[in-house]
C-alpha cells in the first residue's frame, strides 16, 4: 500500500491516471446507475408492450370464450399465454368474480403489477363480459433487467478501462516522457559554459517548450551573472593587490579600529610611526587605540563615538614625552558598521615649520623680541583674559628712547641697531616668564606685565631698568654711549578696561614723561610732576 | 341493345331498393315466446343461449338467401367473420352453429312445425303460422 502511495507520489502519469480514473469511475457509477434505471424502465415498458400485444392477440378468442363461457377455449387460450416466458399465471373471471379459468398457479404479483383487460362481447363492444388477468413473471422480467444492466455495466467498465489505458499512454507519451527527458538533459547540462537546453521534438511550441525557453533564459541570466561576478572578483583582486601594495609601502599609517576601540589592522608605516613591533599580530593581540594615541585620555570617549554621525574626524596629537615632540595627524572615517578606518600622518616637520613661520611672523628680526604683530596678538589675548578675569590687572608699559635719532645720525645705523639689541636684551632679562616684550618700531618698545596691578611693582622694575641704562653701551668703534628713556605706564583693570585704550593712555603717559624731562616714567593719570 | 340492357338494369336496381323489406325473426305461432330483445337474438343465434326465454331448447336456423343480410343486421358482421367465429368453436365443441336451411319456404315450414326453432324471414313473407319476435331494421 505504501509502495503504491510512493509510486503515486512520484509518478505523474500514474497520479494523473488515477485521478482521471477516479473521476471517470465516479461518473461511470453515476451513469451506470442512471443507465440501469432507464434500462430497467425501458425493459419494463417493453415487457408491458409485449404483454399488451399478447393480450391484443388473444382478445378476440377471449371474447368468444367469455361470450360462450367456454372453459375449454379459455383454457386453450390461457395455455397459449402461459407458453410465453413472461407470463406467470393467467386468470379469466367474469365481472361478478366467478372464475372461468385459472392457469399457472396462484397470482404472485401485487395487484398494481397485474395486467387486466376487460373483455367485452364479440358482438357488442359496449357490453363487458369478463376480465382477463395476466400475472407477469417478475423473476423473468428482473432477469431481463439484470441482463441489460450487466451489459450496460460491462460496457461502461470496458470503456473505463480503455479510457484509463489511453490516458496512461497519452500522459506517458506527451507529458511524462518529455519531462523525464528534459530533466535528464538538464542534469547533464553544463549551464556555466552557456550550454542551452533543447526542447524535445514536437514540444517546441507548447508548454514544455515554454518551460525550456524559461530555463534557457534563466541559464542566460545565470551565465551573465557568473561572468559579471567573475569580472568583479578579478577587479576586486586587482583592487585588493593595489590596496595591499599601497597599504604596505605607503608612508602614511593606515589602520582599522573596531567597535571596542581596539586596533585590529595596521600597516608598516603606522607601526613605525607608533613604534609597534612589525611582527605583532594585531588581530590576536589588539592594541587599544585610545591608550596608544592619547595616553592622557584627553578626548575621553572611544573613537567610535568620536566619529559618531557617520562623518570623518581629524585631529592632531603629540606623541612621546621627549622634546621635540612628534606630531601625528589622525583621520578616522567609518568603514562599515563596527569598523573605522584611520589614516595617520607624521606632521612633525610641517608642525615645526608652521611653528617657526609663526614665530618669525611675530618676531622682530633685529632684537629677537616680539614685533608689532606679536604685540597686537598678545594684547588681544590679554584683553580676552581680562574679560574672563576682571579682577586681575595688567600693566602696559611704553618705552621710547631719548634722542635715538642722533645716535643713528652720529654713529650710523649699525650703531643704532646695536643699541637697540642691547636695550632689548636688558628688557628681556628683566621680565618674568609670562611677561611679553616687543619692539613696535624704531626705538619704541612695549612691555606687557601680566598680573601686575601695583605701581610699586612696576616702579621697582623700571627703576632697575633705568639704573641699568646708566652703564654706557660700548659700540664697535670703541665709543661708549649712554641713552635715556621716557616711559609711560597704564594699568589695564585700573585705568581702563579696554586694551587699546590702555595703549593710548600709556602713550600719553610716555609723552608726559618726555615733557617732564626725559629719562623718567609716568603713570596714567599723569601725576603732579608729569 | 346494350343501352337498353343497361337502362333495364338501372331501372331494376332502382325498383329493387324499396322492395328490400326488414328481416323478421320468427318462431312458431303459439309457442309461448312473446318478444326477443336484440341481445337475446344475438345470444341465441351466436350459440350462447341454448334455451328460449320460455324454457324450450332453442334451435336457430340459417337460410342461405338471407344469411348475409341477417348477420349484417344482427351483429354487423359479414359471412366470413361469422364463419371464422364458428370455425373456432367447432373443435372445442363449446357450441354449434345454427342449422342451415336452403330456402325460405323450407325455413317457414321448419319453424311452423317446431316450437324450438327460431328462424328469420323477409318481413313480407311472414305467414299466420309464424310469430314475429323481433324486427331487424336494415
Amino acid at each position: 500500500m505504501s509502495r503504491l502511495l510512493t509510486l503515486l507520489h512520484t509518478r505523474l502519469a500514474l497520479r494523473t491516471t488515477a485521478i482521471i480514473l477516479l473521476i471517470v469511475g465516479l461518473l461511470g457509477v453515476a451513469f451506470l446507475l442512471l443507465a440501469v434505471h432507464f434500462r430497467a424502465q425501458s425493459v419494463h415498458r417493453e415487457q408491458q408492450a409485449r404483454l399488451e400485444g399478447l393480450l391484443t392477440t388473444v382478445e378476440r378468442t377471449a371474447q368468444i370464450a367469455c361470450f360462450l363461457n367456454g372453459e375449454e377455449l379459455a383454457q386453450e387460450l390461457a395455455d397459449g399465454l402461459l407458453s410465453n416466458d413472461i407470463v406467470h399465471a393467467v386468470r379469466i373471471e367474469s365481472l361478478d368474480g366467478k372464475l372461468l379459468v385459472g392457469r399457472g398457479g396462484p397470482i404472485e404479483s401485487p395487484s398494481d403489477a397485474l395486467f387486466t383487460r376487460e373483455i367485452s362481447s364479440p358482438f357488442d363492444a359496449e357490453t363487458p363480459l369478463c376480465r382477463l388477468i395476466i400475472d407477469p413473471d417478475q423473476r423473468y422480467i428482473d432477469g431481463l433487467v439484470g441482463q441489460a444492466s450487466r451489459f450496460v455495466g460491462g460496457a461502461l467498465l470496458l470503456q473505463l478501462l480503455g479510457i484509463g489505458f489511453c490516458v496512461v499512454l497519452v500522459v506517458v507519451r506527451y507529458v511524462t516522457r518529455p519531462i523525464t527527458g528534459l530533466s535528464q538533459r538538464l542534469r547533464a547540462l553544463e549551464a556555466e559554459t552557456g550550454q542551452k537546453l533543447q526542447a524535445p521534438r514536437g514540444n517546441r511550441d507548447d508548454e514544455i517548450g515554454q518551460l525550456v525557453n524559461s530555463v534557457n533564459a534563466m541559464i542566460d541570466n545565470l551565465v551573465q551573472s557568473l561572468d559579471a561576478e567573475r569580472c568583479l572578483r578579478l577587479e576586486r583582486e586587482v583592487e585588493e593587490r593595489r590596496y595591499r601594495a599601497i597599504f604596505d609601502n605607503v608612508e602614511t599609517g593606515i589602520f582599522e579600529v573596531d567597535d571596542d576601540g581596539a586596533i585590529r589592522v595596521a600597516n608598516p608605516a603606522f607601526r613605525r610611526l607608533f613604534k609597534l613591533p612589525a611582527k605583532r599580530d594585531l588581530n590576536r593581540h589588539p592594541i587599544d587605540f585610545a591608550t596608544l594615541v592619547d595616553p592622557e585620555g584627553s578626548f575621553g570617549a572611544s573613537p567610535t563615538t568620536v566619529v559618531a554621525g557617520g562623518r570623518g574626524q581629524q585631529w592632531e596629537v603629540a606623541l612621546g614625552d621627549e622634546e621635540p615632540r612628534r606630531w601625528v595627524s589622525l583621520v578616522l572615517n567609518p568603514l562599515e558598521a563596527g569598523r573605522l578606518q584611520g589614516v595617520a600622518h607624521d606632521v612633525t616637520a610641517r608642525k615645526r615649520a608652521a611653528d617657526a613661520a609663526e614665530q618669525l611672523a611675530v618676531t622682530d628680526p633685529l632684537t629677537g623680541l616680539g614685533n608689532r604683530r606679536g604685540f597686537d596678538r598678545r594684547l588681544a589675548v590679554m584683553g580676552r583674559h581680562h574679560r574672563l578675569y576682571p579682577d586681575r590687572c595688567h600693566a602696559l608699559v611704553l618705552l621710547d628712547f631719548d634722542h635715538f635719532k642722533q645716535i643713528n645720525d652720529t654713529h650710523g645705523h649699525h650703531a643704532g641697531d646695536r643699541v637697540l639689541r642691547h636695550v632689548g636684551g636688558e628688557l628681556a632679562v628683566l621680565l618674568r616668564q609670562r611677561d611679553y616684550v616687543a619692539r613696535l618700531g624704531g626705538d619704541e618698545f612695549v612691555l606687557l606685565l601680566e598680573g601686575c596691578g601695583q605701581r610699586d611693582e612696576v616702579e621697582a622694575l623700571l627703576a632697575r631698568f633705568v639704573a641699568g641704562l646708566q652703564t654706557p653701551i660700548e659700540l664697535e668703534s670703541g665709543v661708549a654711549i649712554t641713552i635715556g628713556v621716557s616711559i609711560g605706564v597704564a594699568l589695564l583693570g585700573v585705568d581702563t578696561e579696554e586694551p587699546q585704550e590702555a595703549l593710548l593712555l600709556a602713550d600719553r603717559a610716555m609723552y608726559a614723561a618726555k615733557r617732564a624731562g626725559r629719562n623718567t616714567w609716568r603713570f596714567h593719570p599723569t601725576d603732579g610732576n608729569g | 341493345m346494350i343501352r337498353v340492357r343497361a337502362c333495364l338494369l338501372i331501372a331494376l336496381l332502382t325498383l329493387a331498393l324499396p322492395a328490400m323489406a326488414d328481416i323478421a325473426i320468427v318462431v312458431k305461432a303459439g309457442s309461448g315466446v312473446g318478444q326477443l330483445t336484440r341481445s337475446d337474438a344475438v345470444n341465441i343465434f351466436m350459440g350462447r343461449y341454448r334455451k328460449l326465454p320460455n324454457g324450450n331448447p332453442a334451435l336457430p336456423l340459417d337460410v342461405a338467401a338471407l344469411k348475409a343480410r341477417f348477420y349484417r343486421a344482427l351483429v354487423n358482421k359479414n359471412l366470413a367473420e361469422i364463419n371464422a367465429y364458428w370455425a373456432r368453436l367447432v373443435f372445442s365443441g363449446e357450441a354449434s352453429p345454427p342449422q342451415q336451411v336452403a330456402t325460405a319456404a323450407e325455413m317457414r315450414q321448419l319453424v311452423a312445425h317446431n316450437p324450438s326453432a327460431v328462424g328469420y324471414l323477409d318481413s313480407r313473407e311472414v305467414g299466420d303460422d309464424l310469430h314475429v319476435v323481433l324486427i331487424l331494421n336494415e
